[in-house]
C-alpha cells in the first residue's frame, strides 16, 4: 500500500489484528485469591500439591499400617475393605507404601529445586560478573549438560551408598547445569539494562548491584525452572528406585513399589499402577503449577506455548 | 560453509574431553574409598585391593586420566569387574536393541510431534489447539514406565494386539522386529512427542504471522502449501535444536523402557552393572551415550545451516 493512497485506513494500523488483544478489558483482582482466580492453573496445581503434601504428612494417621510390616500369610492380596490397595509380594499393605512413598518423593523434589536453584544462583552470578571465571564455568557446565541427567545420576548413585540423601545430591548435580546457565543468561541481559549503568554508575558497589537489581530479576523465571526441576527430580527418583539405583528397598518410595511389583505385573498389575497413578498426578500438578507460573510471570512465553 | 562445519566439529573435542575428564574422576569425587564402595559390603580387603588394582586406583590421578583417555581413544573402555570381559565388547553386544528402539522412537515422534504442533498453531484456540495441548501436557507428565505398563496392560494384555515384552533382533525379519519396538517406542516417546508438539506450534505461531505468510496467502497458495513448506521450513530452527536436546531424554528414558519391556539392551546392561556394581561398565555406558549426545548436538548445528543459510559463526 502506498502512501498516496486515498483509503481512509492509514497503514499503521496493518497491525491492528493484533490489537484487540491488548484492549480486553481484565478485570483486575487483588490478593491471593484474585492472582489465583486469574490463573486457575496454578490454582489447580497447587491445590493438588498442597493435598499430596498433607497425605505425605499425616501418612500416619490416614488408616495406614505399618509400611514395612510383613505377613507373608496374606501375600498379593486383590483391592479390597480390608487392603485399599492390596498388599504386595511380602504382604505389605500396598496403601500404607504409597502414601508414606509420597514423603520420599516430595521430599527428593522439593530438596533438589531448593538445592539446584541455590547452587545455580552461585554459579551463574559468578559466571555472570566474573569473566574469567565465566567461560572455565560454562565450559564445565557444557560438558556436565553432555551427560544425559538420568545416567549422570546412576553413575553417582554407582558410587555412593544408596541413602534419600545421596539420591537428592546426585540429581541435584545432575540439575545444576541448567539452572546455572538460566541464571547466567538472564544476568547478562540486565546488566545491559539502563538502570543497572545507572546503579553503577552512581557508585553502587557491585554486591549492592547484585542484591538490588540483578537479584529480585533473577526470582521469577528461577521460581519457574524449580518448579519444573522439582517435578523432573520427582521422575528421576522414581526411575533411580525403579532400576534398583536409587532409595534404599527398606524405604517406600514409589519407584520401590514399582520395582518390587515389576516381577508380577502381568498378574497382579495394581501393584504397579497405583504408585504409578500417584506418581503420575503428582507430576502433573507441579507441572501445572510451573506453567501457570510461568504465564503469569512471563507474558511473553504465555503468548506463545 | 565447509570451514564453519569443521570448527564445530573441533569445538566438540574440549567438551568431549571434559565430559570424560568428569566421568572419570566421579571416582574420586564419590565421597569414601571407591574400591570399598564397589566391593559392597561383604568384600575381603583382598577382595577391595584386587579391584583397586584393577581400577588402578594405586597410581597417581593424572597418570590414571592419561593411560584411561589413552585406551578411549583406542576403543579401549576397560575391563568389566565382574565378568573380566572388555566392556567395550559387552557394549556392542548389547546396542542393537537399543539403537533400535531409539531410531523407531526418534521416527515416530517427529511423524507424530511435529504435524500435531502445526495442526495446533493452523487452529490456535480452537478446540482442536487445546486437546493437543492438554495432551501434551499430561503426555509430559506422565513417567516413561507409567506409559509403558498402561500400554503394554491395553495392547498386549487386554487386546493381545502385540507382543508384550521381549525382543526379536532385525536379522530375523522387519515385522517381528518392528511388532516388538511399537509399544516401547510409543512409551519412550509420550514425552518426547508432547516436548516437541509444543515447539513446533510455539515456534509456527511466531511464523505464522510474518509477512511472508500473508503474501503466500494473497497469492492463493493451499492451506497445506502454506502450513507445509512456507511456514514449516521457516520454523524450523527451534523444532530442530529440541530435537537434538530432547535426546538426553530419550537415552535416559531408553534405560526405563527396556526394564519394563524385557529388552536385552544397553539400559538392561546398566540396571545389571548397577546391582554388581561394576563401575567401569557404568562408564563405559555412560560416555558412550555422552559423546551420542554430543554428536547429535553437532549434527543438529550442521542441519541448521542447511536449513537456514543465514546461519554462520
Amino acid at each position: 500500500m502506498s502512501t498516496t493512497s486515498t483509503s481512509p485506513v492509514p497503514p499503521g494500523l496493518v497491525i491492528a489484528p493484533q490489537l484487540p488483544d491488548l484492549l480486553v478489558p481484565v478485570a483486575i483482582r487483588r490478593g491471593v485469591f484474585g492472582f489465583l482466580r486469574n490463573h486457575p492453573t496454578v490454582a489447580i496445581g497447587g491445590a493438588l500439591l498442597l493435598c499430596l503434601v498433607l497425605v505425605g504428612i499425616f501418612a500416619p494417621w490416614l488408616g495406614t499400617v505399618d509400611p514395612t510390616a510383613l505377613a507373608p500369610a496374606k501375600r498379593t492380596r486383590l483391592p479390597s475393605a480390608e487392603y485399599w490397595f492390596g498388599t504386595d509380594l511380602l504382604g505389605r499393605d500396598i496403601y500404607s507404601r504409597v502414601l508414606y512413598g509420597a514423603r520420599v518423593s516430595l521430599t527428593v523434589g522439593l530438596s533438589v529445586a531448593v538445592l539446584s536453584s541455590l547452587a545455580g544462583l552461585a554459579i551463574g552470578l559468578v559466571s555472570g560478573f566474573v569473566r574469567w571465571a565465566d567461560s572455565i564455568l560454562m565450559r564445565f557446565m557444557d560438558g556436565l549438560m553432555s551427560i544425559p541427567p538420568i545416567l549422570l545420576a546412576v553413575a553417582l548413585m554407582a558410587l555412593t551408598r544408596a541413602s534419600v540423601g545421596n539420591v537428592i545430591l546426585a540429581i541435584t548435580i545432575a540439575e545444576i547445569p541448567r539452572v546455572s546457565r538460566l541464571v547466567r543468561s538472564v544476568v547478562l541481559s540486565l546488566r545491559e539494562q539502563p538502570y543497572v549503568d545507572a546503579a553503577t554508575a552512581s557508585g553502587t558497589r557491585t554486591p549492592m548491584v547484585i542484591l538490588r537489581h540483578i537479584l529480585p530479576n533473577t526470582l521469577a523465571p528461577m521460581l519457574v525452572q524449580a518448579t519444573y526441576i522439582c517435578a523432573s527430580a520427582m521422575i528421576v527418583e522414581s526411575i533411580l528406585s525403579f532400576i534398583g539405583a536409587g532409595t534404599p528397598p527398606t524405604i517406600p518410595s514409589w519407584g520401590n513399589i514399582m520395582a518390587e511389583g515389576r516381577a508380577l505385573w502381568q498378574v497382579k498389575p495394581y501393584i504397579v499402577f497405583f504408585p504409578a497413578a500417584f506418581l503420575s498426578v503428582t507430576v502433573l500438578a507441579v507441572n501445572l503449577l510451573g506453567d501457570g507460573l510461568r504465564d503469569a510471570l512471563d507474558p511473553r512465553m504465555a503468548k506463545s506455548l | 560453509m565447509v570451514s564453519y562445519i569443521l570448527r564445530r566439529v573441533l569445538s566438540t573435542l574440549p567438551v568431549m574431553g571434559i565430559v570424560a575428564l568428569f566421568v572419570f574422576s566421579l571416582l574420586y569425587i564419590a565421597p569414601g574409598d571407591p574400591a570399598a564402595v564397589i566391593a559392597g559390603d561383604q568384600a575381603s580387603p583382598a577382595d577391595v585391593e584386587r579391584i583397586r588394582q584393577s581400577l588402578g586406583l594405586d597410581r597417581p590421578f593424572l597418570v590414571q586420566f592419561g593411560s584411561w583417555l589413552w585406551n578411549i581413544v583406542h576403543g579401549d573402555l576397560g575391563t568389566s569387574i565382574f565378568t573380566n570381559l572388555p566392556v567395550a565388547k559387552m557394549i556392542a553386544q548389547r546396542i542393537e536393541p537399543t539403537f533400535s528402539l531409539m531410531a523407531i522412537t526418534l521416527v515416530l515422534t517427529i511423524f507424530v510431534a511435529v504435524p500435531l504442533g502445526v495442526v495446533a498453531a493452523w487452529k490456535a484456540g480452537s478446540w482442536v489447539d487445546r486437546t493437543i495441548m492438554a495432551f501434551a501436557v499430561f503426555a509430559f507428565s506422565l513417567p516413561v514406565f507409567v506409559v509403558g505398563y498402561v500400554l503394554a496392560y491395553v495392547f498386549a494384555l487386554q487386546f493381545e494386539w502385540l507382543p508384550v515384552q521381549g525382543y526379536t533382533p532385525l536379522a530375523a525379519g522387519l515385522w517381528p522386529w518392528l511388532q516388538n519396538l511399537i509399544l516401547p517406542a510409543l512409551a519412550l516417546g509420550s514425552v518426547y512427542i508432547a516436548l516437541i508438539a509444543r515447539i513446533t506450534r510455539a515456534s509456527m505461531l511466531e511464523v505464522l504471522q510474518q509477512d511472508y505468510v500473508r503474501t503466500a496467502r494473497a497469492k492463493g497458495l493451499g492451506q497445506q502449501n502454506i502450513l507445509f513448506v512456507h511456514a514449516l521450513k521457516n520454523a524450523a530452527v527451534p523444532i530442530v535444536t529440541v530435537i537434538g536436546i530432547g535426546i538426553a531424554l530419550l537415552i535416559g528414558g531408553a534405560v526405563v523402557t527396556e526394564s519394563v519391556f524385557a529388552i536385552p539392551g544397553l539400559g538392561r546392561l546398566t540396571i545389571d552393572a548397577i546391582l554388581r556394581r561394576d563401575y567401569p561398565v557404568i562408564q563405559g555406558i555412560v560416555l558412550l551415550f555422552s559423546f551420542l549426545y554430543v554428536l547429535v548436538n553437532l549434527m543438529v548445528d550442521v542441519v541448521y545451516t542447511l536449513v537456514d543459510p543465514r546461519i554462520r559463526y
